[in-house]
């Protein structure tokens, strides 16, 4: 019989080298980075991400590329001294027209392009749309940003006192709850001059609920780890623990749930207007282009575009992101 | 599941086949711009009301297509030496339920309308000059039988007035004046009256088919029982309430409704397509629109809208063809004077109170460099260069309310530089109680006629009267409609019109208001309707001679 | 189980009270006269007043509000159709108005079911991508735009509907509205019955019936879908204050004589209408409270689990 064969050194190579991905290096990440990352992946939340920032970006711009204000009605005398408005003028870009047909554009304000149009009145229709996504989208982050205050506050105090602290707040919040929206803003359209100070109120009194039930539910999580333990046993007062301690790690879901917020305030704002109850002239927001727009559909169907397309895009856009971000941050608090 | 799906879709096909409505036949389709307040003649206040009101009740008189009042129930009437006694002949008549229209009916209405005391109780007492209306009305005695209507016998009625009124008869055809059966009425249950075809009757040219209160749809059928049955060719109407001109023009387009009212750029696209060019028509709806003053020391500053120039200055500013053409934009017409046009017309001549809009164009128009003469008289008188004032406007009066405020203040804030304008939006409630207070420097207001004669605009203006809401005050103006309303012009018609034109100078030269427009409406009707009565006043549109 | 549901309903019914009473209080304190005044003396006004109770203590106003509602008096409007009372337009307007929205929510159950199970069964694949499109769009776009948009082409490019809300034919009329109106309803419910099928046909139990031998439209019907609605059960009070304000605008463009067009005229009209407000907003807290109760008790039935523990609600 043959011995066994005894390796030698020179059987083996050494292998190349690797990186060996250990845990530490995924626990040493920044829990927020892996947020972001997960985020990123998802290609639907990327592509609400971006349409937000665009609208957002043409909100800011948008009004002050052209000359017209969004109140300005384009006009001039002619020569009998009687006045001539841009009533009416469907989508024009005298560059492209030229372009495409060779000739001039005729009628008389030939000379503007307007991209999108103008309205009924004679205002141009471009400014005024992004200048009512200005206005909409700032009272959908103003009140969401003061309801996320109110809200956490409400809900991190509530879960964090319990017992009949809790027990007396939550009542509250039951009774709070169970009156629709609607009846909130009626009854205040008793008290409120129509407008956006009642569109904002509105919000105010209703979006804070879902925030702090929110604060609340994840309150009641935390509330019971050890390092709060530490903290109050280390003599830190309440305030700091909830708002130092706590807090920092219910921002997770607070932040989800004021993405989904702002469609509903964006929305609750266009129907408020819509139906009559909200923004008045000469102000214009999303909801009054819309119900200028509806006046006048069958006589002028472009007028209507654009705030129902900016519309649509803002309640979508947000709410992938919502979603995203949902999902980012799921899984990360199932591990802690 | 699927077959679940496919059975809803096959009953969709079916429901597919059935044509929708539109106002076929001989049944007119007219569009309503708001739904109809109440069938109650002491609840309606609304013009909508009134007419759907009209169509089914007939009251002592009717108008004719011009506006004059023809007789109705009333078959003719006499009218005492003094001018007080008003002695009314009524004809066979019957209500939809087979009882007789008696005079009684008439009493019991009024009555009734004193004793409620509602908001249009004050055409008895005010206006109509009854004599006992304003005791009942104010409260002072529940005696209702001190109202002096009576019922001699079933086909006389007499009413007495405390001065003459020579526009009495006109008077008649007020929604307010019509009868009301008592029997029947008192035999429904409280506050059921007029809600629905089984709790109204006619005795009108039509009668009411189907309406619930707050309805959108509501249908008369023509009223076989009607004493003058023949004359009405319609089989039957059918209102629809329409929220935006736009939805009205579609409706008109696809033929669903025959009378229509459009406004703002619908009329422009009306005018620009050839089909519906010719269907336009423009009527008067007598209503007002002006900016009222507060000349008390509380408000402006200090009483600075006291000063006539200041006044003359801010209303020469104001580009009213600006505001008819490019704001309001349905008809609408600039108007220059205290009473406006297309709306009342002398009884003798036939000639409109105010076809004259340029006669007073030296106290009113659109002059800025006129205006800037009045303001630099007004600076030096005043001792100031510079001026603020806030201005009211109610936000639920409708958009080109807000339009117009808009461009006020701009025209004003041009032409006069100095003088600033706070724009105030308020609900038309408040508005009008805070003028009701005088508690406001400028009001954009309106005032809509009661009834056909200038004297329901000028009798505003004349000292301590509730609806003088700029608190001005002139002996001559008052003065002059003492004798237009109670004293030596009374009975003489062609010196009270002439009387009239004075007393609406003096109003013109002082910028008592700033007049700025009256509202009309811009109406398309299918080719071939003809027939339809428009009216500024009482009654918005009359059917009764309408073909289709 | 008794106790839980007494015990719920019992603070639905506070509940109720005590928004009532607020309300009520919050109407009154309002200056100005519930009626059309421009043209009545102060006379006048003061005895109108006392006629109707005005001027007398909060409390007793309340009380006797209270009584006559409990009959189903909600007294007359005071800008709208005053005369009539409220009660009367209240009854056309809520058989409209629910026989619309339950049109759109079995429009919108039955598609959104449909959409949701055809998602579930042919996951991964484009249908399911299609219908979650479809579902998210519904979410996102407000019924009164799918409204505008329907109405526009489905009435006026081609005039096939009416366009107006004719109570003489009322189905014929309803479709545009509830369709509208069924959209959030639909998107809302595919959604979740597809993403609870998935999760369920995924689970043990599952498998183990289809070790079983079960298999195709048995399995769904039986086990999945049953578990499946849940969920939904959750989802449906946002649902129904959803139609709710949804039906506002839709009631409004397209003239329905319902409670949501009501409530516009009521607050965006000429004047304020105070007894309208006061008996609308009960009825809004009243149904979503009901819904909730609803809710609440429906759960307790479907899911075992919570009526086992003490019915304390998590937040």
């Amino acid at each position: 019989m043959e011995k066994g064969y005894i390796p030698s050194k020179e059987d083996f190579t050494l292998l190349q080298r690797q990186d060996l991905y250990t845990d530490t290096n995924f626990a040493s990440q920044s829990y927020w980075k892996s947020v972001a990352m997960h985020f990123f992946k998802n290609r639907r939340a990327v592509i609400g991400l971006v349409i937000i920032l665009l609208i957002i970006l043409f909100a800011a711009i948008g009004p002050s590329m052209n000359e017209f204000g969004y109140r300005d009605i384009v006009q001039y005398r002619n020569e009998n001294n009687k006045r001539v408005v841009a009533k009416g003028i469907a989508p024009q870009i005298p560059a492209l027209h030229k372009l495409f047909t060779g000739e001039e554009l005729e009628g008389n304000f030939s000379q503007y392009t307007f991209l999108f149009g103008t309205d009924d009145l004679g205002r141009d229709l471009w400014t005024r749309t992004w200048y009512g996504a200005r206005v909409s989208l700032l009272i959908a982050f103003v009140t969401i940003i003061i309801d996320m205050i109110i809200g956490m506050s409400y809900g991190l105090v509530s879960g964090y006192f319990g017992g009949l602290t809790d027990n007396v707040m939550q009542r509250f919040v039951e009774i709070a709850n169970s009156v629709p929206r609607l009846v909130i803003v009626s009854v205040l359209a008793i008290f409120m001059p129509k407008g956006m100070g009642l569109v904002i109120v509105a919000l105010l009194l209703t979006e804070w609920i879902g925030m702090s039930k929110i604060a609340r539910a994840e309150m009641l999580k935390i509330k019971e780890q050890e390092y709060v333990l530490a903290s109050r046993t280390l003599g830190a007062g309440h305030g700091h623990i909830i708002f130092r301690q706590i807090l920092p790690n219910t921002i997770g879901p607070i932040i989800t749930q004021v993405m989904f917020s702002i469609p509903t305030a964006i929305f609750t704002e266009a129907f408020l207007s819509f139906v009559g109850v909200g923004i008045a002239l000469p102000q214009c927001s999303v909801g009054t282009l819309i119900e200028d727009g509806f006046n006048n559909i069958t006589t002028l169907p472009y007028q209507i575009l654009p705030p129902i397309i900016v519309l649509a895009l803002l309640m979508l856009g947000f709410n992938f992101i919502g979603d995203g971000l949902r999902e980012a941050l799921a899984p990360k608090l199932e591990d802690m | 599941m699927k077959k679940f799906v496919a059975l809803l879709l096959t009953a969709a096909l079916i429901l597919s086949v059935v044509s929708f409505a539109s106002a076929e036949g001989n049944v007119l389709g007219v569009m309503l711009g708001t739904n109809v307040m109440s069938l109650d003649t002491n609840l309606a206040t609304d013009g909508d009301s009134f007419e759907v009101i009209a169509d089914c009740i007939d009251g002592l008189m009717q108008m004719d297509k011009d506006g004059a009042a023809v007789p109705a129930i009333a078959e003719s009437y006499d009218l005492s030496e003094d001018g007080l006694t008003y002695t009314f002949h009524l004809r066979d008549a019957k209500w939809n339920n087979g009882a007789a229209v008696t005079a009684n009916d008439f009493v019991f209405a009024w009555r009734r309308i004193a004793k409620e005391a509602g908001e249009y109780a004050y055409m008895l007492d005010e206006i109509g000059n009854i004599k006992g209306a304003a005791e009942i009305i104010s409260g002072k005695t529940d005696d209702l039988t001190t109202l002096a209507v009576s019922a001699p016998d079933e086909k006389t009625l007499v009413v007495e007035l405390t001065v003459p009124v020579s526009f009495f008869p006109s008077l008649m055809y007020f929604a307010t004046f019509y009868p009301i059966n008592e029997e029947f009425y008192n035999s429904l249950a409280d506050g059921m009256y007029g809600t629905s075809p089984e709790t109204f009757l006619s005795n009108g040219a039509f009668i009411l088919e189907s309406y619930t209160p707050g309805t959108a749809n509501l249908t008369l059928k023509k009223n076989p029982d009607y004493w003058d049955a023949d004359r009405v060719k319609l089989d039957g109407i059918t209102y629809q309430v329409v929220g935006s001109s736009d939805n009205a023009l579609t409706a008109f387009r696809n033929k669903t409704l025959d009378v229509v009212m459009i406004s703002g750029n619908q009329v422009d696209a009306a005018k620009k397509d050839a089909s519906l060019a010719e269907n336009l028509k423009v009527t008067g709806a007598g209503y007002l629109w002006y900016l009222s003053f507060s000349q008390t020391e509380k408000n402006a500053q200090g009483g600075m809208l006291a000063n006539a120039n200041l006044r003359l200055a801010i209303s020469n500013a104001i580009d009213r063809d600006n505001l008819v053409d490019n704001y309001v934009m349905d008809g609408s017409l600039a108007t220059y004077t205290a009473v406006p046009p297309q709306f009342a017309a002398s009884s003798t001549t036939g000639e409109d109170f105010s076809a004259d809009q340029g006669a007073f164009a030296d106290y009113v128009g659109y002059n800025p460099e006129k205006a800037a003469e009045y303001f630099e008289a007004a600076k030096a008188e005043l001792g100031k260069d510079s001026f603020s004032f806030t201005m009211i406007y109610g936000n639920n009066e409708g958009d080109e309310v807000q339009k117009v405020a808009q461009a006020i203040k701009e025209d004003v804030e041009a032409a006069l530089p100095g003088v600033e304008i706070n724009l105030q939006s308020m609900t038309k409630t408040e508005r009008v109680d805070k003028m009701q207070n005088d508690n406001y420097d400028i009001a954009l207001t309106r005032w809509g006629p009661d009834y056909a004669d200038p004297m329901t605009y000028l009798g505003m203006w004349i000292t301590n009267n509730s609806n003088n809401y700029g608190f001005w005050s002139n002996a001559e103006y008052d003065q002059l409609i003492a004798d237009c309303t109670t004293g030596a012009y009374i009975t003489d018609y062609d010196a009270r019109w002439a009387a009239m034109f004075k007393a609406e100078e003096i109003v013109m030269k002082e910028a008592v208001i700033a007049p700025l427009y009256t509202k009309a409406n811009a109406n398309l009707i299918t080719a071939g309707v003809e027939g339809i009565d428009f009216h500024p006043v009482a009654l918005n549109r009359v059917y009764k001679d309408t073909t289709k | 189980m008794i106790k839980y549901t007494l015990k719920r309903v019992g603070m639905a019914v506070l509940t109720l009270l005590i928004i009532t009473f607020l309300l009520f209080v919050l109407v009154r304190i309002v200056p100005g006269n519930p009626f059309p005044s421009e043209r009545m003396s102060a006379e006048q006004i003061a005895n109108k007043r006392a006629e109707m109770g005005l001027d007398d203590p909060i409390m007793t106003q309340f009380f006797r509000y209270l009584g006559n509602a409990l009959h189903g008096d909600f007294g007359k409007g005071t800008s709208l159709y005053y005369g009539a009372p409220i009660s009367t337009v209240l009854s056309t307007a809520i058989s409209n108005s629910f026989r619309i929205g339950g049109l759109a929510v079995l429009w919108g159950s039955l598609v959104g079911l449909v959409l949701g199970i055809t998602a579930a069964l042919h996951r991964g694949k484009f249908l399911d991508g299609f219908c979650t499109v479809v579902s998210i769009l519904g979410v996102c776009v407000p019924s009164y735009v799918f409204l505008i948009f329907l109405q526009y082409t489905f009435a006026f490019k081609i005039p096939f509907f009416p366009y107006f809300f004719d109570s003489s034919r009322f189905l014929f009329s309803s479709v545009i509205p509830s369709l509208s109106l069924s959209l959030f309803t639909t998107s809302t419910i595919a959604r979740f019955t597809r993403n609870e099928m998935v999760e369920v046909f995924d689970s043990d139990y599952v498998r183990l019936a289809e070790a079983k031998g079960m298999y195709g439209r048995g399995l769904v019907m039986k086990h999945v879908l049953r578990n499946a609605l849940i969920p939904i059960v959750t989802v449906l009070a946002p649902l129904i204050v959803d139609l709710l304000t949804g039906a506002l605008v839709v009631e409004k463009i397209y003239g329905i004589n319902g409670i949501g067009k009501l409530m516009v005229d009521a607050i965006a009209g000429e004047g304020i209408d105070y007894n309208y407000v006061l008996a609308l907003g009960i009825l809004y807290s009243a149904l979503y409270i009901g819904i909730m109760l609803l809710v609440d008790l429906l759960y307790g039935v479907l899911d075992p689990r919570i009526r086992v523990s003490s019915g304390k609600k998590e937040a």
